[in-house]
């Protein structure tokens, strides 16, 4: 007990060994005694002259506390900053993350309610001698629940090292995420209006661009009623915001477009003639009202995409086959009654389970829609493999349910073997709902989760209906043909669509990941069919091959997954399509550019995103013509392209590094010489001259 | 006839009290009628006081913004100030039952005594209707309405939305200035300011 005892201790003086100078390292004066305690952090330890370094005040409010936005609404107070900084060291603005909204009482207030960054920049003069650099800051804010509010203040201070040109430099990764959460400037120009006590926004933006539950910050006061609810409506290529206006006292005005969760715009407009047009989204005001009618006629249509998505191909021989097997049954009413109950079971808890999961994805930022499932290339393969294991079995190469996957649970007799029937036919429909869902699908985006949920279950009740029909109508059932010898050939006729729906995946596997891996795959698939056609043979002669062909099929199976490319290489199959149009392009890394640098290759890198319109416009006009794709390609211009369409840390240093806070930003590298940045806004002339000059 | 302007805005409040939640006051418009009680159960109504500058100025004594003024003796020398140039002061306490700064009659009695609270009334508005009449959003919040009934001035007390009382000496007192602008008969140059300090606290 003694020595385990002395082990404890001597491992405790190490840990605190340990703790202390990382305590040290952090410089922190923070006071813990605070309800919203502030800590200054740097993303870099070490400095250069001549450079600069982000800080960042990163606030962790307690719980049930929070903070205030720079403009902190109808009450409260933003931050305060009075620095104390060595000579040659200059503090730019305060940089500040999306906030959230705070109604209470009719009371406006911009908050954050979580821990949140206050960013601020540095320049340091190109006169720093290497040494300590020593920075303080006293800084105020506003603490409050929903009920108190302390004004708080702290002194922090935090030393850096000023060292030599190529010392290395130590970033602090937290940094990417405190920047994830700044709102991004978006390029285009907006304009408002501010009459009969009404304000109006117009701003730029791709009707592409999603959002869930936008509302616009503004950071000037006395401009808008920051309580009214926000109207907004979409026309084409702009978005329109309506609410009460409470002067018009300026004639610029900026502020913060939120489109989700740490997701923003930063905007900036100027006074003009702004109209209502468009149509309608849900804003924060109507949207309950208009939700409940929204959600039925969405149900509406999720039941009826539902229902035609019986007649797809991928679905249509699995269904068919099923229904004449319940004619099968005959005349046990129950049995017949508890078998469609199973598969609609099962349909509607595979096309809700996958409804819940595409919201989840949404929720924690990705990018996706329906059909999600089917960007992965490894899912593609699995489900090519079933349905052509389907196909070959509909063909008569093998018989029997003992294959270990999927369609041993469908041909399973009774309940069970309906509701796996059931899962797989909303599993392999999600494709082909595209063009029928479209715009129910669309409304699962406005909707609040739930009701989303429920229109995803609607999808499966439609799919099921059909069968529920079959199966609780009598004179349906009579009139199903009986089954009888034809049934053979009618399976088998039945082959062909699903040899078709493999034919589809084939297609769409390749458009993903290539010819190369797609031909790979085919091998694999190949294999798959022989396994089947040994185990079939296997059944003709009257031997049991199961436990064997489940190990072939499972290996078979793995190894085309491993062997297929991963997310990485499809965006870069995705990268080399979008540009195969004109103007090929490879992704931006630094790495990458300083590979070409190094190989004394001109290179021309932009930036984009999908929201920026002014980018857009750019590529169609300039970029993207056969014109400078050929300049380019006789002066052996390489081409990279940054896409800030989501926020991507390594894009977003570099674009500040070059003094731009967003995109588009043009950069033509001459081989051995200083990039020269282009205009915002291009033409084919800028761009064929560049590399026209002598080099 | 001496009575019509009287009978007129007394009309006039009857209209708007109809619709308590409308939006904010404007400058230029005439303010809003209204009936309050004070500490003592008394009613006292707005328009009692018409022919003289009245002075509103919503208070919350939990409020850390309103300790700033008070502490520092800034608000009561305000109140002494103004009601030496003879207008009204009207403190009003929009704080709802259960929430920060609420008060009782006798609670706000001693308050008034223990501060050396200079103003002619202390007003309970516990539902938040007056409050909420005149876009009241923080504490303090003040308005100047002339011997009209205009509205005057609405916004805060001075220029440095701060906690810290060290900043009152170099702050522009936003109500003095106006008050002084009206004695002498110019035009208020800084009608309308942001007020600052904590959101009321109203009844939901």
């Amino acid at each position: 007990m003694t020595f385990d005892f002395r082990i404890f201790s001597i491992m405790l003086a190490f840990v605190a060994l340990a703790i202390a100078p990382a305590a040290d390292a952090q410089n922190r004066l923070g006071n813990t005694e605070l309800n919203v305690p502030a800590t200054l952090v740097a993303e870099a330890q070490q400095v250069k002259a001549g450079q600069s370094v982000t800080l960042a005040f990163v606030m962790e409010p307690k719980p049930t506390w929070h903070g205030y936005w720079e403009n902190p609404g109808d009450a409260g107070i933003g931050m305060s900053f009075d620095w104390s900084l060595p000579a040659g060291v200059t503090s730019g603005k305060a940089q500040f993350q999306v906030p959230d909204r705070l109604l209470i009482s009719g009371i406006m207030n911009y908050i954050y309610k979580g821990d949140y960054a206050v960013l601020v920049t540095l320049s340091l003069s190109n006169e720093l001698r290497p040494g300590p650099l020593p920075i303080s800051v006293k800084s105020e804010w506003l603490s409050c629940t929903d009920e108190i509010c302390v004004p708080e203040q702290d002194e922090l201070s935090i030393t850096l090292q000023v060292v030599g040109k190529d010392a290395p430099v130590l970033l602090d990764k937290r940094f990417d995420g405190f920047r994830a959460a700044l709102p991004r400037p978006l390029g285009s120009e907006a304009k408002f209006s501010a009459s009969d006590d009404r304000f109006r926004l117009s701003i730029p933006l791709p009707a592409s661009v999603g959002m869930d539950q936008p509302y616009f910050f503004i950071l000037e006061d006395g401009i808008i009623d920051y309580a009214a609810p926000q109207k907004f409506n979409r026309d084409g290529d702009r978005l329109i915001l309506e609410t009460d206006a409470r002067g018009d006292g300026l004639d610029t005005i900026s502020g913060i477009l939120k489109i989700g969760n740490h997701d923003g715009f930063l905007i900036t407009a100027t006074k003009g003639e702004v109209a209502m047009t468009g149509l309608p989204l849900a804003g924060d005001g109507a949207k309950n009202e208009a939700g409940a009618s929204l959600l039925f006629f969405a149900l509406g249509g999720a039941i009826l995409g539902g229902l035609l998505l019986n007649l797809m191909p991928c679905v249509f021989p699995i269904l068919s086959l099923k229904a004449i097997s319940l004619a099968k049954a005959g005349g046990n009413e129950a049995e017949v009654r508890r078998d469609a109950l199973a598969y609609t079971a099962g349909v509607v808890l595979v096309a809700t389970a996958l409804g819940a999961v595409l919201l989840g994805l949404r929720a924690s930022g990705a990018a996706v829609g329906w059909a999600f499932q089917l960007q992965d290339p490894r899912i593609i393969f699995v489900l090519l493999a079933l349905v052509t294991a389907i196909g070959l079995n509909l063909a008569g190469l093998f018989e029997l349910p003992n294959i270990n996957f999927g369609n041993k649970l469908t041909k399973k007799d009774g309940a069970a073997g309906s509701f796996w029937t059931g899962a797989l036919a909303a599993f392999v429909a999600t494709p082909c709902t595209g063009p029928f869902m479209a715009a129910a699908l669309g409304a699962t985006i406005i909707l609040p989760p739930i009701a989303a949920l429920v229109i995803f279950a609607g999808l499966g009740v439609g799919l099921a209906l059909p069968f529920l029909l079959i199966a609780f109508v009598p004179a349906i059932r009579s009139r199903l043909p009986k089954p009888g010898p034809w049934l053979d050939s009618f399976r088998k006729i039945m082959a062909i669509p699903m040899f078709l729906t493999s034919i589809g995946l084939i297609w769409l596997l390749g458009r993903q990941i290539g010819t190369d891996a797609l031909g790979l795959s085919l091998i694999f698939l190949l294999t798959v069919s022989l396994i089947l056609w040994w185990f079939g043979g296997g059944q003709m002669k009257g031997l049991s091959r199961g436990a064997l062909t489940s190990a072939a099929m499972v290996a078979a199976l793995s190894a085309g997954i491993i062997a297929l490319p991963g997310e990485e290489a499809m965006n870069d199959q995705k990268l080399a399509q979008s540009s195969n149009a004109t103007l090929p392009s490879e992704a931006f890394s630094e790495s990458r550019l300083s590979e070409l640098r190094a190989a004394d290759q001109p290179v021309f890198a932009y930036f984009t995103a999908d929201w920026c319109i002014t980018c857009k416009a750019n590529e169609a006009a300039a970029i993207q013509r056969s014109e400078t794709a050929e300049a380019f390609k006789s002066a052996k211009v390489a081409v990279l392209m940054g896409d800030w369409t989501r926020p991507d840390p390594e894009i977003s240093r570099f674009l500040e590094k070059h003094g731009r806070a967003g995109v588009p930003l043009y950069l033509y590298y001459a081989p051995g010489e200083k990039p020269v940045i282009l205009p915002q806004i291009l033409t084919v002339a800028t761009l064929t001259e560049l590399v026209a000059k002598p080099v | 006839m001496r009575n019509l302007p009287t009978f007129a805005a007394t009309a006039i409040a009857a209209i708007a009290l109809a619709s308590p939640l409308a939006a904010a006051q404007k400058n230029g418009a005439i303010a809003q009628d209204f009936k309050l009680t004070d500490v003592n159960g008394k009613t006292i109504q707005l328009s009692q006081f018409r022919g003289k500058t009245i002075v509103l100025e919503w208070h919350n004594p939990g409020c850390p913004f309103v300790a700033k003024h008070y502490s520092s003796g800034n608000m009561q020398a305000t109140q002494k100030a103004a009601r030496q140039q003879g207008a009204v002061w009207l403190t009003i306490n929009s704080g709802a039952k259960g929430k920060q700064g609420h008060m009782t009659g006798p609670e706000a009695k001693a308050l008034i005594a223990e501060q050396n609270i200079q103003s002619t009334n202390y007003l309970f508005d516990t539902k938040g209707v007056v409050g909420k009449a005149y876009g009241a959003k923080t504490t303090p919040h003040m308005y100047i309405i002339d011997g009209s009934g205009t509205l005057v001035y609405q916004g805060g007390i001075d220029d440095k939305p701060t906690a810290n009382i060290a900043d009152i000496k170099n702050a522009r007192n936003h109500v003095l200035a106006a008050l002084s602008e009206m004695k002498s008969g110019k035009k208020i140059s800084v009608a309308q300011t942001r007020p600052y300090g904590c959101s009321v606290k109203y009844a939901s």
